[in-house]
């Protein structure tokens, strides 16, 4: 589904990534795991196209390496970016809308479907957006990414500042979304554990080149990893 | 003893009412870029003024007033957008400086422009109401102009259609998500480039229509927008630059204070209404800093 060879990208004159591969089939759940400053955000800005990159970037057989941002979510895929980006100003309905900008048509059995999933959004619809808690935020940037269909869901550290159990609340509507939607995710985190029991596979990032991938199971078990990211 | 005349009080209502609708427009046009592109636009009085002009070249050669003033407006969409897009656009990332530079530029440009197009020598604007002596109503006893009326008439027009635009419409929704997060709207898939044209754009069709509704009553000329541009930007800075409500209900109340100041402190004279309006728009800002209406914007660390 996604293709992703020698990605490199940064900022300006650094380069923060080396030449990335790696891939997502359809359906399924692909975790990077890495420390702070390993190239994690860059690389979820590389994908989805809102920051200079070279190498190839394939996504369900079309080249989109040098797509615009708004083409490549038209495409499929769609950005959960790190600290949320809620439109603060804007109603928790206005958000989700947002989310739609991209779709023609009626998009109301969206609305109620995530609503239902998430009844705190539903409840707060006309409030501000800015004025929802860290976990109700998370909850709405991921609502509003899905609320343009996508194929691929890019998650950048969703439990980042969040209480443990709302946390594994947010983990187990991603899975959720797997199983019942088939989207594909491609994850980043930090929280190796809690992210390596939902994920089928995983990379580890080492300032901006993959050191160690594999399947989830054997990656929760690979002494490397245990020892830098799992605290064993 | 000095009896409050309430038919005068009425009229002089009016009067700065009409005035400050022209505020409120062109300080909306102000407020509409800043909202999108965090930019003030030094050049929007001279942009207006350019359609004003055409709209009268029109209206010489026998265009219908509605359609010369339609005209207008597309002519100052076309400017605003086109400005945004290929003068603004191309210096926003290099540094913030370069912007205004560039924006004052277009200013002194369009001012000249003016003078080689349609000369130096003030030229009259017919009024798009009718506005002979005898073109008035009376409300409360005072002799209100029809002009006056119509003005503000328009102004509420275009401010109820600007509402519409933002909150009902899929264009006016993108615009809101631009200024209010520009990243996310990338993200979601907005064409950020294009929603700041359309929102330049607009500004210049408001701006437009501001200035066609002020040429009758200033006469047409090169000076016109100066004086109102300072009360424009002095408005939309009073009711919060982000803030569409607060730049149209600053634009009325620094229109009444302008009548008021006129017509009840006699002592003051009509030359310092200026610094006057000038020291209550210091004191509001004293005591607010992001404006009546603005936004603080809090910065998380």
């Amino acid at each position: 589904m996604l293709t992703v060879e020698s990605l490199k990208a940064g900022y300006g004159p650094i380069e923060v990534l080396h030449g990335l591969d790696f891939t997502v089939e359809d359906g399924e759940i692909v975790v990077i795991l890495g420390a702070n400053g390993a190239g994690k955000t860059t690389t979820m800005r590389a994908v989805s196209g809102t920051i200079e990159r070279r190498g190839t970037v394939r996504f369900e057989g079309v080249d989109i390496s040098s797509t615009g941002p708004d083409a490549i979510v038209r495409a499929g895929i769609a950005q959960v970016p790190q600290g949320r980006g809620t439109f603060t100003d804007l109603s928790v309905e206005d958000n989700l809308m947002v989310g739609a900008y991209v779709r023609s048509g009626s998009v109301n059995d969206d609305l109620d479907r995530w609503y239902s999933t998430f009844p705190i959004l539903a409840e707060r619809r006309d409030q501000k957006a800015g004025s929802l808690s860290g976990g109700e935020q998370q909850m709405l940037a991921i609502a509003r990414a899905l609320m343009s269909r996508p194929r691929l869901l890019l998650c950048d550290e969703p439990s980042l500042g969040l209480a443990p159990l709302i946390t594994q609340e947010l983990f187990r509507v991603l899975v959720e979304l797997n199983q019942e939607l088939g989207t594909a995710i491609l994850l980043v985190e930090q929280n190796a554990n809690l992210a390596l029991k939902i994920a089928h596979r995983g990379y580890v990032l080492e300032t901006g080149s993959i050191v160690v991938s594999g399947d989830a199971s054997d990656l929760a078990n690979d002494d490397a990893v245990k020892a830098a990211y799992l605290g064993m | 003893m000095l009896a409050f005349a309430t038919d005068l009080f009425i009229q002089r209502s009016f009067d700065g009412l009409a005035k400050g609708s022209i505020y409120a427009l062109l300080a909306l046009a102000l407020v509409v870029v800043f909202r999108g592109s965090g930019q003030l636009n030094f050049a929007q009085g001279e942009m207006a003024l350019v359609c004003a002009y055409f709209a009268q070249t029109l209206t010489l050669t026998g265009f219908p007033v509605a359609l010369a003033i339609g005209s207008a407006a597309v002519l100052g969409f076309a400017m605003g957008a086109g400005a945004e897009r290929f003068l603004i656009r191309p210096v926003e990332k290099k540094s913030p400086i370069a912007v205004v530079v560039v924006a004052v530029g277009l200013f002194l440009g369009l001012n000249n422009l003016i003078a080689v197009i349609w000369g130096v020598d003030a030229r009259r604007m017919p009024s798009v109401f009718p506005n002979k002596a005898e073109d008035f109503v009376r409300i409360g006893g005072a002799a209100v102009r029809i002009e006056r009326l119509g003005i503000i008439a328009v102004m509420l027009l275009l401010v109820a259609m600007l509402w519409v635009l933002f909150n009902r419409t899929r264009i006016g929704l993108a615009m809101r998500a631009v200024a209010n997060n520009q990243p996310s709207s990338q993200l979601v898939g907005i064409r950020v480039g294009w929603v700041l044209a359309i929102g330049w754009g607009l500004a210049g069709a408001i701006g437009a229509v501001g200035a066609r509704m002020l040429a009758p009553q200033a006469s047409l000329s090169g000076a016109m927008m100066f004086g109102p541009f300072i009360f424009a930007a002095a408005a939309a800075t009073v009711g919060g630059l982000d803030s569409p409500v607060g730049a149209v209900v600053a634009g009325l109340a620094l229109g009444l204070i302008d009548a008021y100041i006129v017509g009840y402190f006699t002592w003051i004279g009509g030359d310092l209404v200026l610094p006057v309006t000038f020291g209550i728009i210091l004191l509001v800002l004293v005591l607010k800093p992001s404006g009546l209406f603005g936004s603080t914007r809090v910065e998380r660390v």
